[in-house]
């Protein structure tokens, strides 16, 4: 039974032992050993830029547009083929159309067309 | 100097208006490193990169909470980064020593003295700092801003950007647990 008291007046210390706490202070110089370590973090042009590329948004954005780039490519050259298409198809038929005329309109014809 | 203008100063890139705010808010951002992480090397370097991301960023700061707020926030957010980091780094050397393969010794931290505690308390706040990161995230940080920092709910309020009735809810929790805690480790060493 004595050990109950005990125990609570142990835990009570303990949890009032933080009581007017000092607050800690980092080594002398912090400023200087901070400098240090932002110039060593300093980043070059290239290393910046290697880092904006290397960001997954600017990534998947990038691979975004190149595929865009592409289904427009690819969509632009069909529309592009068919037209072509149409044009061979009307060439094609006036190959064979005058490949089936029978007469020969040559200038003689023509200056002796009124001759019976 | 008023901190709106240190700010505006450093946003222009001014070394000495950065050197002032190092030494003016050095002491608050490593006390709070401190507390959390618990170990004084770790704290320094925190503390270190907490300032490197106030020079980096210091222009998103939009001036909606005090500079102090958004230090304090800069540095949980670091110190709690940091824990996660060792705590992965003590899994995989862990699992790396399963397999045999070389890696670093990883012992328990010996106990938590921290600085400011008065000598004849320091076995006791040993106990509780050990006990303190036992808790779950948020009591213990809430915890740690009003015991070891010093600040009131509505300040640990505005960093944690809660309201002031869960600060208390969290202390209460907080103080439940610890006391549960230190019970079971009394009772154990009797």
């Amino acid at each position: 039974m004595k050990m109950r008291p005990d125990i609570d007046r142990k835990v009570q210390e303990t949890l009032e032992s933080l009581d007017g706490i000092q607050r800690a202070e980092p080594q002398p110089f912090f400023y200087t050993r901070l400098t240090g370590r932002l110039q060593h973090n300093e980043k070059t042009v290239w290393e910046t830029m290697g880092s904006f590329i290397s960001r997954p948004v600017v990534v998947i954005a990038g691979l975004f547009v190149i595929l865009l780039v592409n289904a427009f490519m690819v969509l632009r050259q069909d529309t592009t083929t068919s037209n072509l298409g149409f044009v061979a198809d009307q060439t094609e038929q006036l190959v064979t159309d005058n490949e089936y005329v029978l007469a020969t309109n040559s200038s003689f014809d023509y200056e002796n067309i009124d001759r019976p | 100097m008023d901190e709106r203008i240190l700010v505006e100063q450093l946003k222009q890139g001014d070394e000495s208006a950065f050197k002032t705010i190092v030494e003016t808010w050095q002491n608050m951002v490593y006390n709070t490193a401190l507390g959390i992480v618990q170990n004084a090397e770790d704290a320094e370097d925190i503390a270190q990169e907490t300032f490197v991301q106030v020079y980096q960023s210091v222009g998103s700061f939009k001036g909606e909470s005090k500079f102090s707020t958004w230090l304090y926030r800069i540095t949980i957010a670091k110190a709690l980064d940091h824990e996660r980091r060792k705590k992965r780094k003590k899994r995989f050397g862990f699992v790396r020593s399963l397999f045999g393969e070389d890696s670093e010794v990883v012992v328990n931290p010996p106990d938590f003295n921290h600085p400011g505690v008065v000598l004849d308390k320091k076995e006791k706040a040993a106990t509780l700092f050990k006990t303190i990161a036992e808790l779950p995230e948020n009591q213990r940080i809430a915890f740690t801003l009003h015991k070891v920092d010093g600040l009131s709910y509505q300040e640990v309020a505005e960093v944690m950007e809660t309201t002031v009735s869960s600060v208390e809810s969290l202390m209460h929790r907080a103080k439940t647990n610890l006391k549960k805690k230190l019970e079971d480790y009394y009772k154990g060493k009797e």
